[in-house]
C-alpha cells in the first residue's frame, strides 16, 4: 500500500457550471439528464441564427478587492475557489497555499476587437481596466487575492487539457513538498474570440452535441469553473479533513503530431491513460469509468476510441465510457476540471452518468458505451482525460479512500 | 551532489543580441526604434532585429506561426546543440517541455482580432486562430522535435521565467521526466506597449537616453522581448554523459505578495550565507517602485556581502525574461571562489521569486 505521505487527497470542490453553483446542482442536473445546450444569449457576437452553448445565465457576487477588476474568467474561478476553500480555511496552513489555475480564454472576455486598430484610443476610451485580466495568470491571481493565499499562483493554458493538468501538476507540487496544500483547476467563459475560433474550423455543431456519435458534427462551447483543494492524504489526516477521493495517479503526455488534429491511432492519449495506471499501481480492470474528452468532433472521437482500445487491451470487459460534454458542452481550460468533479461525483453516489444524444455509436469491442440514462453501479476507480490543441494529454485516476487497500 | 540537483546543460536565446547558442558574453545592445507600427515620436525598446529562422535551424517552417513560436523553435534548436544532446538516444515521451510566458502568442491574437474587426467574428480567418492559443508554442517544439513528454505553458505574470524552472524541477523531481526544455518568452507589440504608455510605467528613455536601475535618475523601465531555451536534466544524468554544464538549481521559493522578497531569498539560501553568493541578479527594471521593494530585500538578505547585477539595464522589462537574466549574468561572473548566485524575481502584480543555483 503507498504510503500516505505520497498519495494526494481531494479535499475540497468547487463547482459552477451551467447547471448552478455547487456540486449538488451538478449532480443533480446530471441525474435527471437535463441538457444545459440551448441557444447562446448572454451576448451577440453576430451570429444568426445563435451558436447552441451552454451558459451561466447569472452570477453570484464575490464583492471587490482593491485593485483587481475580474473578468468574467476571473469570477467563475473566485466562486470555485471561494466554494472549494470552504472546508479548509480553518487550517492554519491554508494560506501558505498556492493556486494553479487553468485557462485558455482568460481576459478576452473583456476585450473587443477595436483594441488593435488604435489601443491608445481604445484604453482612452474605457478599455483600459479591462486589458489588465488579459493574462493566463489572471484567474489564478484572483483566486490567490480573494482566498489571501501567500503561495504561489499560476496560471496554466494548454488547451482543452488545461484543467486536468492544473490538477496533475499541483499534485506534483503537493507530493514533493511545496506547498502544503495547492488549489487547482479550471476556469473558462463564454467569449466571442474562440466562438469566432471554432467557428472559423468548421468546429461546431449547430445543434446540440453527439459525442461519439455517428452522426457527430461538432462541438459546443459551454462555460464554467472546478477548484479542488489538494493536500497530501497524511496532511488531510492530520486536520482531520474529509477525503472526498484520492488522485491516485496522473500522467500527461503530447502527441507531437499536428497544431489541431490529435493523433489518429491515440497514441499520445493512450500512453498518458497507461503511464497515470502505472503510477496508480492499477491495472486497467480496476478502472470501472472514463469519463472522457468526448468532443464531438469527427477527428477527436475516433482517435479517442482507438486510444482506449490501445489502453485497456486486456480488460476483461469493455470499458464504460461517456463524455458528459453532452450536458454542459466544451468548457476549454475548465473542462478536464469540471470532469474531474463529475468523476468524484459518479464514484461517491455510485452513478455513471451518459453521453446525451448518442444513439448510434462509434462500434467498438473495448467500450461500454453509456447511454440514454444514468447507471446504478459502484465505482471505487474512476479515470477522467483530456486532449487539446497542441497535441496535450492528460489522464487522471481517482479512488474513494476506503478502496485504498483493495486496489 | 544529491539526485535532486539539477543541472542547465544547454542554452539557446533569442533575444536583442540576436539568436545565440551557449552563454551570451560580455556583449552590448542598444535600443532600437520601433517601426513595427505607427508611433507619435521616437519610441524605443530592447527588440529582437528581425530574422529568418530558416537561417538558423536549415529547414525550419515558420511562416504562418506567431513569432514567439518561431523564436522557441529556434531556443529549443540552438539548447539542443549546445547540450550535446541526441533525440535519436533518448526516450522522448520522458522529455518533458515547460513555457513560461507572460502573454503568450499576442501577435496572431492580434491578427485575430484585426480579421474579427474587419469581417465581424461570423467570418474570422481560421488560419490564425490554432496559432493564438497560449500553449502554441511549445506544442510546435513537441511537434517539430518529436517530444511526447508532459508539455506545459505557464504563465505568471513578471515571473513566467522563474516559474518555468520551478515548474520543470517540480516534474523531474516528481519523476514526471528525466529531462526538461525549459522555456521563456514574449514578444512586443503595439497592444501591449500602448498599455505601458498609458500606465505611466515606462521611462523616458524609451524616447531618450537609457535608464539606469537604482539610480536616482530611474524614472520608468524599457520594454524588451526574447525567447530563452535552456536543457535541464539531473546533475547525475548530466555528468554521465559528459554534457557540459552551466549551472546547477539548487532550489527555489515563490510568494503571491511581492513584499515577501526577504523571506523567499533567505529560504533559497537553504542553509548558505551571502559571502557564498557569487552575484545577486536583480529583477529591478528602473521603476522607482520595484526597484525600492527588490533594493530593500537585497540590503537585508545581502548586506554588502554579495554583488549585484541587474540585466533588464541591457534587456528591457518582459515578463518571461528570468532565465534570459540568469543567462547574461553567467558572463559577467567573476570572483569564481564563490559558488552560488541567486536569481531575485519581484512582479508587483504576481508577487516574487528567489531561486538558487550552483555554479561552475
Amino acid at each position: 500500500m503507498a504510503r500516505s505521505s505520497n498519495l494526494v487527497a481531494i479535499t475540497g470542490i468547487g463547482v459552477i457550471s451551467p447547471f448552478g453553483r455547487g456540486l449538488n446542482a451538478l449532480s443533480s442536473g446530471l441525474l435527471a439528464c437535463r441538457s444545459c445546450l440551448k441557444p447562446l444569449t448572454i451576448f451577440d457576437a453576430g451570429w444568426n441564427p445563435p451558436p447552441v452553448v451552454a451558459e451561466i445565465p447569472e452570477l453570484p457576487e464575490v464583492g471587490d478587492r482593491s485593485g483587481f477588476r475580474l473578468s468574467r474568467t476571473d469570477h467563475l474561478a473566485v466562486i470555485a475557489a471561494l466554494d472549494a476553500a470552504e472546508a479548509a480555511r480553518d487550517c492554519s496552513d491554508f494560506l501558505e497555499s498556492g493556486a494553479v489555475i487553468a485557462t485558455t480564454v482568460a481576459g478576452l472576455t473583456e476585450i473587443a476587437p477595436a483594441i488593435v486598430s488604435n489601443p491608445a484610443q481604445y484604453y482612452r476610451a474605457g478599455g483600459f481596466a479591462s486589458a489588465t485580466s488579459y493574462q493566463a495568470s489572471h484567474p489564478a491571481d484572483a483566486v490567490g487575492a480573494w482566498l489571501g493565499l501567500r503561495g504561489p499562483c499560476w496560471g496554466v493554458s494548454v488547451a482543452c487539457a488545461s484543467g486536468a493538468m492544473a490538477i496533475a501538476l499541483a499534485a506534483d507540487m503537493v507530493r514533493t513538498g511545496y506547498a502544503p496544500m495547492m488549489l487547482a483547476g479550471g476556469s473558462d467563459a463564454l467569449a466571442p474570440f474562440t466562438l469566432s475560433g471554432f467557428n472559423s474550423l468548421r468546429a461546431l455543431d449547430p445543434d446540440p452535441c453527439r459525442p461519439f456519435d455517428k452522426s457527430r458534427k461538432g462541438l459546443n462551447l459551454g462555460e464554467g469553473a472546478a477548484v479542488f483543494v489538494l493536500e497530501t492524504l497524511e496532511h488531510a489526516k492530520a486536520r482531520n479533513a474529509k477525503v472526498l477521493a484520492i488522485l491516485r495517479g496522473w500522467a500527461m503526455t503530447n502527441d507531437a503530431f499536428h497544431p489541431t488534429a490529435p493523433d489518429e491511432q491515440g497514441r499520445g492519449l493512450s500512453e498518458s491513460m497507461a503511464s497515470a495506471m502505472a503510477m496508480a499501481g492499477v491495472a486497467p480492470d480496476a478502472v470501472g469509468y472514463v469519463n472522457s474528452h468526448g468532443t464531438g468532433t469527427p477527428l477527436n472521437d475516433v482517435a479517442e476510441v482507438k486510444a482506449y482500445e490501445t489502453a485497456f487491451r486486456g480488460r476483461g470487459s469493455p470499458m464504460p465510457v461517456s463524455s458528459t460534454k453532452s450536458f454542459f458542452g466544451h468548457c476549454l481550460g475548465a473542462a478536464g476540471a469540471l470532469e474531474a468533479a463529475v468523476t468524484i461525483v459518479s464514484m461517491r453516489s455510485s452513478t455513471l452518468f451518459p453521453t446525451l444524444q448518442l444513439t448510434d455509436p462509434i462500434e467498438s469491442p473495448a467500450i461500454d458505451w453509456l447511454m440514454a440514462r444514468p447507471r446504478r453501479q459502484p465505482l471505487p476507480v474512476g479515470m477522467t482525460v483530456s486532449a487539446g490543441f497542441g497535441g496535450s494529454n492528460t489522464s487522471l485516476i481517482f479512488e474513494l479512500e476506503g478502496n485504498l487497500d483493495r486496489v | 551532489m544529491s539526485p535532486h540537483q539539477l543541472s542547465i546543460t544547454g542554452i539557446g536565446t533569442v533575444s536583442p543580441f540576436g539568436p545565440l547558442r551557449g552563454l551570451i558574453g560580455q556583449r552590448k545592445t542598444e535600443l532600437r526604434t520601433v517601426t513595427a507600427w505607427p508611433t507619435d515620436g521616437v519610441r524605443r525598446a530592447f527588440l529582437v532585429e528581425p530574422f529568418r529562422p530558416a537561417d538558423v535551424v536549415p529547414g525550419l517552417k515558420t511562416r504562418r506561426l506567431d513569432r514567439l513560436s518561431g523564436w522557441c523553435l529556434v531556443a529549443t534548436a540552438l539548447a539542443l546543440a549546445d547540450a550535446r544532446l541526441d533525440l535519436n538516444g533518448e526516450n522522448r515521451s520522458r522529455i518533458a517541455v515547460v513555457l513560461g510566458t507572460g502573454f503568450g502568442c499576442i501577435e496572431l491574437t492580434e491578427a485575430f482580432l484585426q480579421s474579427a474587426a474587419a469581417n465581424g467574428y461570423a467570418q474570422a480567418d481560421p488560419i490564425l486562430f490554432p496559432e493564438t492559443l497560449t500553449n502554441a508554442p511549445a506544442a510546435h517544439v513537441a511537434r517539430v522535435f518529436g517530444i511526447r513528454g508532459p508539455n506545459i505553458t505557464l504563465s505568471h505574470k513578471g515571473l513566467s521565467g522563474e516559474g518555468a524552472v520551478m515548474q520543470a524541477a517540480s516534474l523531474l523531481r516528481g519523476g514526471q521526466a528525466d529531462l526538461a526544455i525549459v522555456l521563456a518568452g514574449d514578444t512586443l507589440t503595439r497592444t501591449m506597449y500602448e498599455w505601458f504608455e498609458a500606465a505611466a510605467v515606462l521611462s523616458r528613455a524609451a524616447s531618450a537616453p537609457a535608464p539606469v536601475p537604482f539610480s536616482p535618475q530611474r524614472d520608468g523601465f524599457v520594454p524588451g522581448e526574447s525567447a530563452t531555451a535552456v536543457v535541464m536534466e539531473s546533475a547525475d544524468r548530466a555528468r554521465s554523459r559528459g554534457a557540459p554544464v552551466y549551472a546547477t538549481f539548487r532550489t527555489g521559493f515563490m510568494a503571491s505578495d511581492p513584499n515577501a522578497g526577504v523571506s523567499v531569498a533567505r529560504r533559497a539560501l537553504a542553509g548558505s550565507s551571502p559571502p557564498d553568493v557569487r552575484m545577486v541578479i536583480a529583477s529591478t527594471n528602473g521603476s522607482a517602485a520595484l526597484d525600492d521593494l527588490e533594493g530593500a530585500t537585497i540590503r537585508e538578505v545581502f548586506g554588502g556581502e554579495a554583488p549585484v547585477i541587474a540585466p533588464k539595464t541591457f534587456l528591457g522589462e518582459s515578463d518571461s525574461c528570468g532565465i534570459l537574466r540568469l543567462i547574461a549574468a553567467l558572463s559577467w561572473a567573476d570572483n569564481q571562489a564563490r559558488p552560488l548566485a541567486m536569481l531575485l524575481g519581484t512582479s508587483l502584480a504576481g508577487g516574487c521569486a528567489a531561486l538558487s543555483f550552483e555554479l561552475r
